[in-house]
């Protein structure tokens, strides 16, 4: 039914969602302006005992951004409390017909996840490869879109889905994480780090955002791999491909793998089976990117050109039907 | 994804000094799956004359066989080969058979006629003949076709620099379409030869 919402309340309403009652963590309640890359926070809470933050304020109004209800961790430490609510809040759009609009939002991102992307743990870390292109329906767009993102040193998250709801997310995720060492005084675990986005993405539900996105990373228990998705489903595993390409780069990376691979055998079969992908499906290709991310953090392995790649795999033979034509001629 | 664009392709065809160059895609495909990266799309009717079928694959195949076979009865009676021009008009006149439930290609003919004047032209699923002085595109590569060869197109161009022109235009639009491409497959015919080539593109 249609309601008349007020211009100030912000979505989502904290109050009653399970998920949102559920987490422990609290942070200062980040309002995000979203223009460019660089992200502004402000301690909205006047009793915050963290004032170096005001210096890094801009001169804004606040006032749209401000939560109708702060959320409250129970039992958690107290120097997490002081009342800040976990999710960055959003001005609800002031129209007469917000279920058409919610419709139609869904509908624009259209959840299609052309792309491949695939992480797997070995014995000596997380193997994480992408494509990077990027189409709309049948229009390539780019070739050449970052499809690994770098959270933080030791972490990678990978991006599917619509571009821009993969970057603003993984971007709030690593100022989450940042936030918590700062406030605990040591990073942040994998398994908590993608618990985080899988929650904010769970309050999103419904609302349109596509995001299939893997998060892996190196903490005290050894690697770790976490696939979350819009839905606000996270799954925790060894082996995960996400995208259009991503039965093509199964098959290859299933019938490749050892858990007992080297560094270079690893970034062979992921560059492997992102090749493939791109071979078969029409909306993966441009450049492979490797990645691998260890006990040190990630570093960069490759960035092969796919095109390249297929004929460095299958070199050409010469033709036989050319020669033929050729003493056809001579006669 | 429309109909059109259920298997991808991409056809162009270019008119130079004396002679002619159509050049298609190898791509065959269900939607985004590529299935075979080999698919004729350009056939002979005789020496002189070429079509290239964009489209709907099965279509491609029927409707070459439909008009090989129209073309063979012609041979008998007549006892020469068709002019491009007429097969244009036959080809236009079988696409308009089926207004109300169309084959779905859009070809492109090109051939060589009286005097070796080249004759290219592209039609749509129903027949509608658009002549060109300069070059045709068709396929789901079409828009970035057009402006590839805009770009690229010198009017009297000979058989080599044609054939260097309508490759590099067939592949740059490719690159930007994810529905056609891996490969592409180039004939140019000049009044003594047919030069039939396999391009080396990207596979992706």
């Amino acid at each position: 039914m249609k309601s008349s919402h007020q211009p100030s309340q912000s979505w989502p309403l904290v109050a009653g969602l399970p998920g949102a009652q559920e987490t422990i963590y609290s942070f200062f309640s980040p309002s995000f302006v979203t223009l460019s890359y660089f992200s502004f926070f402000f301690s909205l809470n006047p009793f915050s005992r963290f004032d170096y933050f005001k210096s890094l304020k801009m001169k804004l109004d606040t006032s749209g951004f401000e939560t109708s209800m702060p959320m409250i961790g129970f039992g958690s430490s107290s120097d997490m409390l002081d009342g800040f609510s976990t999710v960055p809040s959003f001005d609800l759009p002031r129209t007469t017909d917000f279920d058409g609009f919610q419709k139609e939002a869904v509908q624009m991102v259209k959840p299609a996840k052309g792309t491949t992307t695939l992480a797997f743990i070995f014995k000596e870390g997380v193997m994480v490869a992408a494509d990077s292109r990027a189409s709309m329906g049948g229009y390539i767009s780019s070739q050449s879109v970052k499809k690994i993102i770098e959270i933080n040193p030791y972490m990678l998250g990978t991006m599917a889905g619509g571009a821009a709801d993969c970057q603003f997310w993984h971007r709030n995720l690593g100022i989450k994480c940042r936030l918590h060492e700062l406030a605990n005084k040591r990073r942040i675990s994998v398994s908590g780090a993608s618990k985080l986005l899988a929650n904010m993405l769970y309050s999103y539900r419904g609302m349109g955002l596509s995001v299939g996105t893997m998060i892996a990373g190196w903490d005290e228990t050894g690697p770790g791999l976490y696939y979350v998705d819009n839905e606000g489903g996270r799954l925790k595993g060894d082996r995960f491909s996400v995208g259009s390409g991503s039965p093509y780069a199964y098959g290859v990376l299933d019938s490749g793998y050892k858990f007992d691979m080297t560094v270079a055998e690893a970034s062979e079969l992921a560059r492997r089976s992102i090749y493939h992908a791109t071979f078969r499906d029409g909306a993966s290709g441009g450049v492979a990117s490797v990645y691998h991310v260890g006990p040190k953090g990630w570093t960069k392995l490759s960035g092969d050109d796919v095109g390249e790649l297929h004929y460095h795999y299958y070199p050409v033979a010469p033709a036989t039907a050319e020669q033929v034509m050729e003493e056809a001629a001579a006669e | 994804m429309s109909i059109f664009e259920y298997n991808g392709s991409a056809v162009v065809a270019m008119v130079g000094k004396n002679c002619f160059a159509i050049a298609s895609d190898r791509r065959l495909g269900v939607q985004l799956q590529t299935i075979a990266t080999d698919f004729k799309r350009i056939s002979k009717i005789h020496d002189r004359v070429f079509i290239g079928l964009s489209g709907l694959a099965t279509d491609v195949q029927t409707l070459y066989q439909r008009l090989v076979f129209r073309h063979k009865l012609y041979q008998l009676r007549e006892e020469r080969d068709m002019k491009p021009e007429t097969f244009a008009s036959l080809v236009s006149a079988i696409l308009y058979e089926k207004r109300f439930g169309p084959y779905l290609c859009q070809p492109v003919i090109a051939g060589l006629g009286d005097d070796d004047k080249p004759f290219i032209c592209t039609m749509d699923s129903i027949g509608a003949k658009e002549l060109a002085k300069d070059f045709v595109v068709s396929g789901t590569a079409s828009e970035s076709l057009y402006g590839a060869c805009e770009a690229m197109y010198k009017p009297d161009m000979e058989a080599e620099e044609l054939f260097e022109t309508i490759s590099q235009a067939l592949l740059s639009s490719v690159d930007r379409d994810c529905l056609s491409g891996w490969g592409g497959h180039v004939y140019v015919v000049t009044p003594t030869e047919v030069k039939e080539r396999i391009l080396k593109g990207r596979m992706d």
